[in-house]
């Protein structure tokens, strides 16, 4: 139980950095382009995490179940 | 909303396959869900552009902190169940309860104190984008009640743990919805 | 009779639930301090929810579903005969017959609008209907028989066949399924209480503004579609799932009967697209209760709307005549007694359509005012759709090229697929380019194009399937001689009338209006004429059904001596569908190939190989 553990704290650290960058983009950056691209880069980095190590996506692909 | 258990879905297929075809049709059910909240997402800018209303970005990002930290509890309580740590999972369910009423809450604050009204085009688009997500985070609250009610009775277990990795999948999917909505209300200039 | 019990009950307890939804929203609104706490459409809104839940709880979802919900333990009455279709059953045979039935009477009440409204038609001028009479008419007819479109082929033949095809004992979800089935009541109610409520007046599309101002029957009209989509999504999910997950060993992708690959491209439009139509209406209720969404003057912009809706309601064509195209092709092989011309192509079609059919949507809105620049992406997008039906014309053509042709009812309808289906994609080249589209947009020319592929298409091949699969699902068989009279009566009778309405069409007449120049008086009372011709060949449909399924002579398990797994098992199949479970060694077409065989049934008692035997016209 340990590890799959760790790694949803490890998750969470990252989703939590990104959201602070998110913000951060949206109040402190002037350049329409790239503010954009921070902030959409961010929401997609967070939600690839969490349909990956959350939502187990890959388990829709994986013949067998493991547990 | 448990799609499915062992004993009747798909009496007939080959006993492995049972977890495989409630996930998917789960799957299913989210790609569909995607397209809903998709074309209110495409709404918001093709009615407002990026222009936005003045909102309360400190509850903005409090609101946004705490649904992220749910899917982190939620996620604790399924990978509990799956080690057969029942109590923990307990626990974690409840977090996971309290900290989406207290999201439901700030939305519905923030909508008291919202200085915009619902007969001009961003009030239309904000109310109603919070609104569904919001419902989607209400019926999630129900069904977390109803499969904490089950494991604190220990229902559920390292065999039998469909119905808690059902609604957690479907608490992080209404997650994921906000990642990408806080951002279209909240942050665009 | 506890099924007659079970539904009145459910029809009571939904009623209940209605009036308690009115109350609890009155009470809420009372509470907040609004001035008109009862008599809102928010109300009625309230009323729904709590009424749709209540009524499905009662006629079986609340033992057989809910009790899980709480840790309590699930049951279910298995009732005999006939009561079985009155009850929340799992199988989906029983399922099927339920949709079709259904439908087959939303069908023929629909039809019924439609000689009225030709009655009207028939001269200038308003002879039985007010103006709203006939809008009211014409939009229940439209929205009726979009549903009878969606529903009947996927619902009903697709529910009965696809894991009869497939080998497996039933759908992935059965309980899902039977809750797809039960949610259609309610949405017939809201729709035929429409009239009650002052009518429909924005036709089967309900574009705004005409949508926001109309009267309230509007929000029964918004309630039932979005009720109408859930259907469809989660009908949808399952047959996905099941083609996926059920099939019998050995059926590989390739050994897919077509009619099954169409489902499935059907399937993922229908779960992919259907929220279109679902939100665009709950955009609709949202401006009723005083949003902003369409209203100009605030910010909103009501070509939103039309996105939106079309958004889904191309791709809603595609999940209307895709399955047609499946039956049609399968039969046509049946019948042909030839392995199917280009199989493979003829999948990559309906992947091919199911890929496009997403990208096309804005070829309704030429004339809206959206921006110019628009017009020719979806121009040729729209044409790029014609290559992947092509292939299905060539399929089928190549099927029929030095078949040995049985011309059975089924073989008839399916051949009239193929034809009615070209005129209608001829006529589609006309609406597809944007100058010939500015002038035939919305006349009686886009009325006959629609006919004729959705009716030509997708109801011809309705028929087809009703005559195939009548001896399998009632284990009796029908009249042939009725069946042909009514084929040639109906097919006959379509083309006259569709036929003749491009004419005033051309001319400019509107569609959707009660009344039109008097110049055009003769054209419009042949058209009437021969939709009454039409509306009266369905007599001959309904009285050899009926007489049949009561009286019929018992039907053979395999009296078209058909190959694929749906007729290797006794008609009607038994609860769990094959006496042993199916084991796929080879082809579903393989008519004439020498030592092919389709599928056989490894641990039945008498080990009888299907498929070989079943392989005649060699």
């Amino acid at each position: 139980m340990r590890k799959p553990m760790q790694t949803g704290l490890i998750v969470a650290a990252i989703l939590a950095v990104l959201t602070i960058t998110e913000y951060l983009f949206a109040t402190h950056v002037e350049d329409d382009l790239v503010r954009f691209l921070g902030i959409t880069v961010s929401a997609l980095g967070k939600a690839v995490l969490i349909i990956y190590y959350f939502m187990h996506i890959y388990r829709l692909w994986r013949p067998q179940e493991a547990h | 909303m448990a799609l499915a258990t062992a004993h009747q879905e798909a009496a007939h297929a080959p006993a492995h396959n049972h977890l495989a075809i409630n996930r998917a049709g789960l799957w299913l059910f989210f790609f569909s869900e995607t397209i809903l909240f998709g074309l209110l997402l495409s709404a918001r800018f093709y009615l407002e552009g990026i222009h936005r209303e003045e909102l309360n970005q400190a509850l903005g990002l409090l609101i946004t902190v705490i649904l992220l930290l749910s899917s982190v509890t939620a996620y604790t309580a399924e990978t509990a169940i799956e080690h057969d740590n029942k109590k923990v999972a307990s626990w974690y369910l409840f977090f996971t309860i309290v900290l989406g009423l207290i999201f439901a809450g700030g939305v519905a604050y923030e909508w008291s104190i919202a200085h915009f009204h619902r007969n001009e085009a961003f009030g239309s688009i904000f109310f109603t984008m919070t609104g569904i997500h919001a419902t989607h985070v209400i019926t999630g609250v129900f069904m977390l009640i109803l499969v904490w009610a089950q494991a604190l009775r220990g229902r559920y277990s390292s065999k039998n743990p469909w119905a808690v990795s059902a609604v957690v999948m479907y608490w992080h999917f209404v997650d994921v919805v906000w990642v990408f909505y806080y951002p279209a209300l909240y942050l665009t200039k | 009779m506890y099924a007659v019990k079970s539904v009145a009950g459910a029809a009571g307890l939904g009623l209940i639930g209605f009036y308690l939804g009115l109350g609890i929203v009155a009470v809420l609104r009372w509470l907040f301090g609004y001035p008109d706490a009862w008599g809102g459409e928010i109300n009625i809104i309230g009323g729904w929810v709590l009424g749709v839940f209540l009524w499905l709880m009662g006629i079986g979802m609340w033992g057989m579903w809910g009790r899980e919900w709480f840790g309590l333990k699930t049951y279910q009455r298995n009732l005999p005969g006939w009561q079985r279709y009155f009850t929340f059953n799992t199988d989906h045979k029983v399922i099927g017959i339920q949709y079709l039935v259904t439908f087959m009477v939303v069908f023929f009440l629909a039809g019924a609008l439609a000689m009225l409204m030709r009655a009207e038609l028939a001269q200038s001028g308003n002879q039985f209907l007010s103006n709203s009479q006939y809008n009211g008419t014409m939009g229940l007819h439209g929205i009726l028989m979009v549903a009878v479109a969606v529903a009947a082929v996927i619902g009903g033949i697709g529910n009965y066949a696809v894991p009869l095809m497939i080998g497996a004992q039933d759908m992935a979800f059965p309980r899902l399924n039977a809750l797809t089935f039960w949610l259609v009541p309610p949405v017939a109610v809201g729709l035929l209480a429409t009239p009650f409520l002052g009518g429909i007046e924005h036709g089967w599309t309900a574009y705004p503004p005409l949508a926001v101002f109309t009267n309230s029957s509007q929000v029964l009209f918004s309630l039932s579609i979005i009720t109408f989509g859930l259907t469809s999504i989660l009908g949808a999910l399952n047959f996905i799932v099941t083609i996926i997950y059920m099939r019998a060993p050995g059926l590989t992708w390739g050994r897919l009967p077509i009619f099954v690959w169409s489902m499935f491209a059907t399937s993922w439009i229908a779960l992919l697209y259907t929220q279109g139509f679902a939100a665009a209406l709950l955009l609709i209720l949202l401006d009723r209760l005083g949003f902003s969404f369409f209203e100009a003057s605030t910010g909103g912009d009501p070509l939103l709307y039309q996105h939106v809706f079309w958004f889904y309601s191309h791709p809603a064509v595609y999940i209307m005549v895709l399955p047609g195209f499946g039956l049609a092709l399968e039969i046509i092989a049946h019948f042909s007694r030839k392995p199917l011309f280009a199989y493979k192509y003829a999948v990559a079609a309906f992947l091919g359509i199911l890929g496009l059919s997403g990208v096309v949507w804005a070829h309704h809105m030429f004339t809206s005012g959206m921006p110019n620049y628009l017009h020719g992406p979806f121009l040729v997008a729209t044409e790029l759709i014609s290559i992947p039906t092509g292939l299905i014309f060539l399929s089928a053509l190549g099927t029929i090229w030095l078949g040995r042709l049985w011309l059975k009812p089924p073989m008839l309808f399916a051949l009239a697929v193929i034809f009615n289906f070209a005129c209608g994609g001829v006529t589609g080249i006309f609406l597809a380019d944007v100058p010939t589209d500015i002038h035939l947009q919305d006349t009686y020319f886009v009325v006959a194009h629609f006919h004729y592929t959705i009716v030509g298409g997708e109801i011809f091949a309705l028929f087809a399937a009703i005559y195939y699969y009548f001896p399998k699902m009632t284990g009796r068989m029908y009249s042939e001689r009725l069946a042909k009279l009514h084929f040639w009566w109906m097919f006959i009778g379509f083309n006259a009338t569709f036929f003749l309405m491009h004419l005033p069409g051309i001319k400019g007449m509107n569609r959707r209006i009660a009344d039109f120049q008097s110049e055009l008086d003769p054209i419009n009372l042949a058209v009437s004429l021969a939709g009454f011709f039409l509306g009266a060949s369905f007599l001959v449909f309904i009285w050899n059904m009926v007489y049949s399924w009561v009286r019929g002579p018992v039907a053979e398990a395999n009296p078209w001596q058909v190959r694929t797994l749906e007729w290797q098992t006794t008609s009607p199949p038994p609860h769990e569908n094959f006496p042993a479970p199916p084991v796929v060694r080879g082809g579903p077409y393989d008519y004439g190939v020498p030592g092919s065989i389709h599928a056989t049934f490894p641990s039945a008692p008498s080990a009888g190989f299907a498929g070989a035997p079943a392989g005649g016209g060699q």
